[in-house]
């Protein structure tokens, strides 16, 4: 057992999984330390948040380029035209609801997979489990076909079912794999305790176990989520109409498009890409917390 | 185990011990739904490329009207390619240097700083953490345009910022791409290492730093014999999972260098890519896409070894 | 919808008509002779119209042609799918939806570059028997219609040229040195003016001379080819329809390119960035690049952003040979329209085609869109002649040469952009690289279609 976790075995017991123990602090450093670590953080910040500059900066610029300059006449204009002629408005609504449902989606299948790869007896599971994980290197460019035979033979091209389970698919083998990692840190004695209270397997897993995982649902939400909002190669080949379109699709024909022959317009790029990128900020900022407990069980169970 | 029977609630069908499928056929039910989307957008198409490899198809041209079945000389053809050993080598020393050196390494040192700084509670912390993540959320798309604009010959950020100290522009897609694209990589990629890297910190037991502590043990020798061996099993996931997705990265590389100048920066996937979709030759195209997937194999069999020799 | 197949005599064909008194124009504009020939007794039903639009010129016209065709026939409904993505993902997606089962759309606008490879696959209808009915049909030249047959048939129907002009900055040659009025003697003399470009002035780009993948098809048709054929050579022989590897031309024009890369006379820029096309042609429009080899078509853009300053600035020779100075162009048949031959409606199909190459539409889409038009009846449309940079062009073309409608242009056009960049990359010499794009041929389209000089 490691320090810090408390489990109680008994069917009323509220139980929790590894919990970060508290920190205990150190106390403060020296003041070197403190000079030292700041500069770091201030190295850090800097690589990390350099990029950015450009985005915001040609988001509000009328005559943007691929490099950054500072608006001579800072303007929203951009933003107007992405929602008047590129139907940014629709390509948000079609993203937001893509991606959540896949996050939905996702979350249900692979928790329930990643609990029932976890649980079940085979002599092969781990062949199995490093199988599902290695069918997620098989390239796009190679399954972009196929899967643009499936899905219309299938009647899923231009369809919000379509979209919702091709991304699904998409993350599905990692987060199948980091999902059982996740059960696996989830000791059996509570299933056990609910079982023998007469319990079936069903109930158990919602009421006992899926409460405690909540930090790998978590994870699992998350980069599900994230990973339906980049999306673009699949959306290409299952998307013609306009009205379904996501943000990548409307990002890449703006910058194909835009401008006509002779030039592209940067400033409408940057502008759709400061509304893409805002909300994936916060959601992930906020939850932070979760993630990393998330992500530090998964692991830590294989 | 196998309590399953309990207090009453099941009629058992025999006295004998549940049998495998009994026990596991709850399971088996709970995998389905993953089985059937694996099945139809993994392996049917992986099967699929498979066998479109032994073939010339192509998407126009006579090759789409009547398709053959060629055997092994797509892979032939591939392996007498001059350009797949650069390819491969591309790959290689991407994969090195983004995923191994770049995320890993660096993953790991902004794990330790920021678990260092949780216990000295050093606020600025956040914002440090706050911009890796957020290089790790947004699409791919963007970061490719973020790191053109960094990366531009006359006006770009790094080439401005050199001026400022005197020093003369520097053609980094021209001159140095590998190193471009895989300073763009990381700074993309490095937050999932840092997370994997801060929750295994959190797990090491405080116990034996206190008690390392208390033998007079300083920072780094904590650090070496303590903190390092706590992390290998870990470190081996996270690398083996960066790995396999490093292989598969081409929408940076190819927003950044589209494979060049020349085929300095073609990597597996981006070569994939565009033989597929630039010739329509899909038939080679799935060989392209087979070799990566057998190369992602032997990388995994590599890194399993390793971590089970070390754990 | 049934496809109706037409093969009545003539004779009984006119009667049918006279009989149903259906009065069939043949989608002409008012001023030019109409009714009773080329089309079927009568033309209903659904069809699908697909086409990618950059400019944002041709909707209105495709939707007038809609409408008249519906106007024309009441039984026809016209969908039109406008698909606004580039038209290099539109063809992907198209050979994607043609190479499998399920709807395809009856009409679709594509390259006429890719006739061959399209005809062998099978996509697409040959339409002899439509044009051979077709009244305007005899207002194409012949050099025209053999652009869009390949196989003794004819696929499409074109209405813009392509042609190619050397584009020269007069400002940048002036403040070079080299005067406004700048021409080349011959073909290295473009390298000379470059340099001197180079030389006084650090901040001008002297050349772009498109190489490697991203470059597209303009790394063929805009560099290499015609330098292949400034050097006296070509890049198929066209007595045994063998594509030629290394050649002497074919040296000297990667030797060429090894010149202008080395010397920094191109940047480095084409060969990595994803779109260089558009970055370049920016460049010469606003004057940061001295000399440029593009599209007849390019000039328009400039025009509509800034009309003074393009026709004071722009100056448009057409491309030297080694030898002598400008004397040609290479010219294409334009983006065109076909009838798939999965169609369930060619006939509507046709129809719809014969009715948006109208003469006024053709016109007035090649004055927006600045291409030299493909039927010499729009050349003679008032507002087409009152454009000096129209009558240029189409005069331009009388010098054009054009590479043959070949199925195999596609692959070899992928050998010419290894070649070409990995010579500019600097990666190999120019000869080892002429070595590479014959064993590169060879491995794209067989052994037996290669041949070296």
């Amino acid at each position: 057992m490691v320090e810090g976790a408390r489990v109680s075995i008994g069917s009323e017991a509220r139980v929790q999984t590894i919990v970060p123990p508290r920190v205990r602090p150190l106390g403060a450093g020296s003041r070197l330390e403190w000079v030292l670590m700041h500069i770091a953080f201030v190295v850090i910040t800097v690589f990390f948040l350099a990029p950015f500059v450009w985005l915001f900066t040609a988001a509000f610029d009328a005559q943007a380029k691929a490099y950054i300059r500072f608006p001579s006449q800072p303007t929203l204009d951009n933003f107007v035209q992405i929602f008047d002629k590129y139907a940014f408005a629709t390509a948000l609504g079609n993203s937001v609801f893509v991606a959540v449902s896949t996050m939905i989606l996702t979350v249900a299948v692979v928790a329930l997979a990643g609990y029932s790869l976890s649980r079940i007896e085979l002599r092969q599971k781990a062949w199995i489990t490093y199988a599902i994980l290695l069918l997620q290197t098989m390239p796009l460019s190679a399954t972009m076909v196929p899967i643009y035979g499936l899905a219309r033979e299938l009647g899923l091209r231009n369809s919000y079912l379509g979209l919702i389970l091709v991304h699904s698919a998409i993350e599905l083998p990692f987060l199948v794999w980091l999902m059982k990692g996740f059960f696996d840190s989830v000791p059996r004695q509570l299933e056990e305790a609910a079982w023998l209270d007469g319990r079936g397997k069903l109930r158990a897993l919602f009421e006992i176990v899926l409460p405690v995982a909540r930090p790998g649902i978590a994870v699992a939400a998350g980069l599900s989520f994230l990973s339906a909002w980049a999306e673009v190669l699949m959306v290409l080949i299952l998307v013609d109409q306009q009205n379904m379109k996501t943000i990548p699709l409307a990002f890449y024909e703006t910058f194909r498009t835009a401008g006509g022959y002779n030039e592209v317009q940067y400033g409408l790029i940057a502008a759709m890409g400061v509304l893409y990128v805002l909300p994936v900020m916060a959601v992930f900022f906020a939850t932070r917390r979760l993630m990393v407990r998330g992500l530090m069980n998964s692991t830590r169970g294989l | 185990m196998g309590t399953a029977v309990g207090a009453g609630a099941i009629r058992p069908r025999s006295t004998a011990a549940p049998s495998a499928l009994r026990r596991n056929g709850a399971y088996l039910a709970g995998l389905s739904p993953a089985a059937i989307l694996l099945t139809l957008f993994f392996v049917g198409p992986s099967i699929w490329a498979l066998y479109t490899s032994f073939t010339n198809k192509a998407l126009v041209g006579l090759d789409a009207a009547r398709p053959r079945f060629v055997g092994l000389d797509n892979y032939q053809r591939l392996l007498s390619d001059p350009d797949f050993a650069t390819v491969v080598l591309n790959s290689v020393v991407f994969v090195v240097g983004s995923a191994v050196i770049g995320q890993f390494v660096l993953g790991l040192l902004l794990a330790l700083l920021l678990d260092h700084s949780e216990r000295r509670r050093y606020r600025f912390a956040t914002v440090a953490y706050a911009a890796v993540l957020l290089a790790w959320v947004n699409p791919t798309v963007i970061a490719g345009f973020l790191w053109v604009a960094m990366y531009d010959f006359y006006y770009g950020s790094l080439n401005t910022g050199l001026a400022l100290f005197g020093l003369g522009p520097v053609d980094w897609l021209g001159r140095f791409p590998m190193l471009a694209v895989i300073i763009g990589n990381v700074w993309r990629g490095t937050a999932f290492t840092m997370l994997i890297f801060l929750g295994a910190l959190k797990t090491i037991p405080s116990d034996i730093y206190e008690a390392a502590r208390v033998d007079g043990a300083n920072t780094w020798r904590r650090f070496w014999d303590h903190t390092l061996p706590s992390l290998r099993p870990i470190a081996a996931l996270a690398l083996l999972s960066i790995t396999m997705s490093t292989f598969g990265t081409f929408i940076l590389i190819q927003t950044l260098t589209n494979g060049g100048p020349g085929s300095q920066t073609e990597v597996i996937a981006l070569y994939a890519f565009h033989e597929a979709f630039r010739s329509y030759e899909i038939g080679y195209g799935s060989t392209i896409a087979v070799v990566m997937l057998l190369l992602n194999v032997a990388f995994a069999i590599v890194y399993l070894r390793w971590s089970r020799a070390r754990a | 919808m049934e496809e109706r197949k037409v093969s009545l005599s003539r004779r009984a064909f006119l009667q049918a008509m006279a009989a149903t008194g259906v009065v069939v124009a043949c989608g002409t504009s008012p001023s030019t002779a109409p009714s009773g020939s080329a089309k079927p007794a009568t033309v209903s039903g659904t069809v699908t119209v697909s086409y990618p639009d950059e400019l944002g010129a041709k909707p209105k016209y495709v939707e007038k042609a809609a409408a008249d065709l519906k106007a024309k026939y009441s039984g026809v409904d016209v969908k039109i799918d406008l698909q606004k993505i580039a038209s290099g993902d539109y063809y992907t997606k198209l050979l994607l939806a043609l190479s499998g089962g399920g709807d395809v759309p009856d009409v679709i606008h594509v390259g006429g570059d890719r006739i061959g490879e399209l005809a062998d696959a099978g996509y697409i209808e040959p339409l002899d028997k439509y044009v051979s009915q077709w009244e305007d049909w005899k207002n194409y030249p012949q050099a025209v219609k053999d652009g869009v047959s390949y196989q003794g048939k004819v696929w499409a129907i074109p209405y813009g040229l392509d042609m190619r002009w050397l584009y020269i900055r007069r400002d940048v040659m002036d403040k070079a040195g080299l005067g406004a009025d700048w021409t080349p003697k011959n073909v290295d003399d473009i390298l000379t003016a470059a340099k001197a470009v180079k030389d006084k002035n650090a901040t001008s780009i002297p050349y772009a001379l498109y190489a490697g993948v991203g470059a597209d098809t303009g790394t063929a048709n805009h560099s290499f080819v015609p330098l292949v054929w400034a050097y006296g050579g070509d890049i198929i022989d066209k007595t045994s329809g063998k594509w030629i590897g290394e050649s002497p031309a074919v040296k000297k024009a990667l030797d060429y390119y090894q010149r202008a890369y080395s010397g920094g006379l191109s940047p480095k820029e084409i060969l990595t960035t994803t779109k260089p096309w558009t970055s370049m042609r920016e460049k010469e429009g606003n004057g940061q690049l001295a000399l440029l080899f593009e599209g007849g078509w390019v000039y328009g853009g400039w025009q509509s952003s800034n009309k003074a300053e393009t026709e004071k600035n722009v100056h448009y020779v057409l491309h030297p040979t080694s030898a002598a100075g400008p004397s040609f162009t290479i010219g294409g048949p334009g983006t065109v329209w076909f009838v798939t031959s999965k169609s369930k409606n060619k006939d509507a199909a046709w129809a719809f085609i014969a009715q948006w190459n109208n003469k006024d539409t053709v016109a007035k889409l090649n004055i927006e869109d600045p291409h030299p038009v493909a039927r010499s009846d729009s050349a003679d449309v008032a507002e087409f002649k009152a454009q000096p940079y129209l009558v240029d062009s189409t005069k331009a073309l009388e010098k054009a040469r054009f590479i043959p409608t070949d199925a195999n242009y596609g692959k070899v056009i992928g050998a010419i952009q290894k070649a070409t960049g990995s010579v500019a990359a600097g990666e190999m010499s120019a000869d080892d690289a002429a070595k590479r794009y014959t064993d590169d041929l060879k491995r794209a389209i067989g052994a037996d279609k290669v041949i070296t000089q």
